[in-house]
């Protein structure tokens, strides 16, 4: 990310992230496009069904998601301790919520997982299910990217990559990761709770 | 801002050396220059591939009950010809090409604000257009460009459609991102929104389109690829799916995709109407916020394409109304350029005939558009040959049009060399008036009845009379596509000369007013020695150049 950070002046450096910064917003604008329009396709067959879930399709377990739900937005908040431990260049606390963060999402993914191996096999045959798979899974690998992105970064801090000021990686990653988290309030609330 | 704060705010930028090894300067390269020549000869390969099976389609229509192609490989010729056109030859030479070989240098920087990404997104293009024809030998899709299910769902290579199409999808969203990256961050210092050339103003908007709408159509296309893939019901009515849910995500994404393959256009002409016409563009302001007009109500029409796919009438009123208003922001652009033409000292190169033929033919298609977006009308003439006839004069007579006055019009600046002037209007002839005769006479058979997408077709159009001058309209328009196809040859012939023959260019071979224009031709590597400085807007002809920091030898133009 940072890889010209030495040899360029404060001002380049200023220029350079404001383009990485602004470019990562599209990208992440663009990504919400995506999930949107799952999300449409979700709602458009749920509203064309008289009942819903489908007959013989039960709704996936509340309490496990919940428990998940909580992990995920604990790693919110653990991602947020991370960056204030940046900014008052607190490296040992830095690293210790970084290393907080990427359990968390890892222990996301395997409530995940666990979910997935419980549920019918029957699933993928109706729309529900379908839908299902394919917007929590989408996000599950978001999740996963996330998870291999902020271990990228936290590599590249011990490897001296960032400075106190110039720190764009570590910026991005914080805004995946929050943008990550704002999706599943979206899902969580359309599969387990509406 | 006085021109000593500008020079401060250009003060800090690099010159790189250029690239030594020839993979590194022609295959991986990160200089928009060049990718813009990739993308030109790769859709170029692609043009050529999707206009045979176009000629192909032609040629079995030439009877009404041919036996040279079956229904099925017809079907699979049109699907291929329309999607490969629109996804493979269209979008990538306006965006991916005329993007790159002339945004960052109107807008004075040295390249994209991330050449590594620019690199990447051309290098998706090849393989998605590899998968696209690969689809053949697996049973190419046969619903058209569109893929409606349940259609598409009975061809196994539909899968590999999706995969192209989804690649050239990400490709056209990466490009989007980093164009608007671009156009927002790195104008030379002292170019305000109102200074840029309408060529920029064209491709922000359309960089915003494909960022965003593009984004929708990945989606679509992951759920139609998951649908063939794991047999899952997303679109199949026999499981709870919807065939028409695929109809408003595809088309969320592809009306607005039909804007990204015409607003890059509108700006060319922009350029080369004030270029050879030596007059100030007339409605700049008119004609910059028309376009973002036209990119805000494109999210909000594309129910239009679905009249005859059972939606409510509340639903279709208000479709109908917001489509017929798109005419509004395009007949301003459309009298913009016929008043900049008023008065002016015409020349007509082969770039103006281009954009001259462009006119009214654009008009045309937008017209028979209008007609299209009534409901009754469109019920009537949905399925007939007046949709292929409106979409080819949109398309073709708009946008390729277009686009061959991009090409004539920045070959100089691409090669540096001038392309023969006398082959540049004999090329125009034939395919002006090749395409008029082939399409024109199918908005007749549409009327009548004579039903699109279909291989075999009544015997009562075979020998449709047409003004009692022509005996057997098929066999006519047959015969003009291929004069159509020919023409290409001019063009291609034209090119290849004019690498040993074609005349030195010079800097600015049109005496233009745009900054690309200020710098060599070809441009070198970095594009401009010192960013220049730019202290008022370019199209005012007979005043001088509004260009600081140009070297006095580059800053030309000649003609008076």
């Amino acid at each position: 990310m940072a890889t010209h950070a030495v040899s360029i002046s404060d001002a380049e450096y200023e220029e350079v992230r404001s383009h990485r910064l602004l470019g990562f917003l599209l990208f992440l604008i663009s990504d919400t496009i995506v999930f949107s329009s799952f999300i449409f396709s979700y709602l458009y067959d749920r509203s064309a069904s008289p009942i819903w879930p489908p007959l013989g399709v039960e709704r996936p377990g509340l309490y496990l998601a919940a428990v998940n739900s909580i992990v995920l937005f604990g790693s919110g908040v653990t991602m947020h301790l991370a960056m204030e431990a940046w900014r008052h260049a607190d490296r040992p606390r830095f690293n210790n919520w970084m290393i907080a963060t990427i359990v968390l999402g890892l222990g996301f993914l395997s409530g995940q997982a666990w979910e997935y191996s419980h549920l019918h096999d029957t699933w993928w045959g109706t729309v529900f299910g379908a839908s299902f798979f394919t917007l929590t899974g989408l996000h599950g690998f978001h999740v996963f990217i996330g998870v291999i992105f902020l271990i990228t970064v936290l590599l590249q801090t011990r490897r001296g990559v960032y400075s106190q000021t110039r720190y764009f990686g570590l910026t991005a990653v914080t805004l995946y990761w929050h943008f990550v988290d704002v999706i599943w309030v979206a899902l969580f609330f359309l599969f387990y709770v509406y | 801002m006085t021109i000593s704060e500008l020079q401060r705010e250009a003060s800090h930028a690099h010159i790189h050396p250029p690239p030594q090894g020839f993979v590194s300067r022609y295959v991986i390269s990160f200089d928009h220059k060049v990718i813009a020549v990739q993308y030109f000869i790769t859709s170029g390969l692609f043009f050529v591939l999707a206009g045979l099976l176009a000629e192909l389609i032609r040629v079995q229509l030439l009877q009404s009950h041919n036996t040279l192609l079956s229904a099925q490989t017809f079907a699979n010729a049109y699907s291929v010809h329309g999607s490969a056109m629109v996804w493979l030859v269209i979008i990538p030479v306006l965006t991916g090409g005329f993007g790159n070989l002339a945004m960052p240098l109107m807008i004075g920087a040295r390249d994209v604000a991330f050449p590594w990404l620019n690199m990447f997104s051309f290098w998706l293009f090849p393989p998605a257009g590899i998968l696209v024809f690969l689809s053949f030998l697996y049973g190419a899709p046969q619903a058209g460009w569109t893929e409606y299910p349940p259609v598409s769902l009975h061809t196994p290579g539909t899968a590999f459609w999706c995969a192209g199409i989804f690649l050239i999808g990400v490709s056209s969203t990466i490009t989007g991102i980093n164009f608007m990256v671009t156009i927002i961050k790195m104008r030379a210092p002292g170019m305000t929104w109102t200074r840029m050339p309408l060529f920029v103003w064209a491709t922000l908007v359309t960089a915003f389109l494909s960022a965003i709408a593009t984004a929708n159509l990945s989606a679509a296309l992951a759920g139609l690829f998951i649908q063939l893939v794991f047999h899952v019901p997303f679109y199949d009515p026999a499981h709870g799916g919807s065939p028409v849910l695929w109809q408003h995500v595809f088309w969320f994404y592809s009306h607005p995709a039909v804007y990204i393959m015409i607003l890059p256009v509108f700006g060319i002409v922009s350029e080369v109407l004030p270029t050879f016409v030596r007059r100030p563009i007339f409605g700049y302001r008119a004609i910059a916020y028309s376009s973002v007009a036209i990119a805000l109500v494109s999210f909000m029409v594309w129910a239009h394409h679905m009249f005859t796919s059972g939606l409510a009438q509340w639903v279709q009123l208000p479709f109908m109304i917001l489509t017929m208003a798109v005419g509004i922001p395009t007949g301003i652009k459309i009298f913009s350029w016929v008043a900049t033409l008023w008065d002016g000292r015409i020349r007509f190169t082969t770039p103006l005939l281009f954009a001259l033929g462009f006119l009214p033919m654009f008009t045309f298609g937008g017209i028979t558009g209008v007609m299209l977006a009534s409901v009754p009308a469109d019920i009537h003439e949905h399925a007939t040959y007046f949709v292929i006839a409106h979409l080819h004069y949109v398309l073709f007579g708009g946008s390729v049009f277009g686009l061959f006055a991009g090409l004539y019009y920045w070959w100089p600046k691409m090669t540096g060399r001038l392309l023969d002037e006398r082959l540049g209007k004999l090329h125009f002839w034939l395919m002006f008036i090749s395409f008029n005769a082939a399409f024109l006479p199918m908005h007749w058979l549409g009327l009548l009845g004579m039903q699109r997408r279909v291989a075999f077709y009544d015997n009562q159009f075979e020998g449709t009379k047409l003004l009692h001058l022509v005996t057997d309209t098929n066999v006519w328009a047959s015969f003009w596509a291929f004069v159509l196809g020919a023409s290409m040859l001019v063009f291609a012939y034209n090119a290849v000369r004019s690498a040993t023959h074609g005349k030195i260019a010079g800097p600015n071979p049109w005496g233009a007013r745009t900054l690309e224009w200020m710098t060599s031709s070809p441009p070198p590597y970095y594009n401009f020695a010192e960013i220049p400085l730019v202290l008022h807007g370019p199209y005012d002809y007979g005043k001088p150049l509004p260009y600081a920091n140009i070297s006095q030898d580059l800053a030309t133009e000649p003609i008076a």
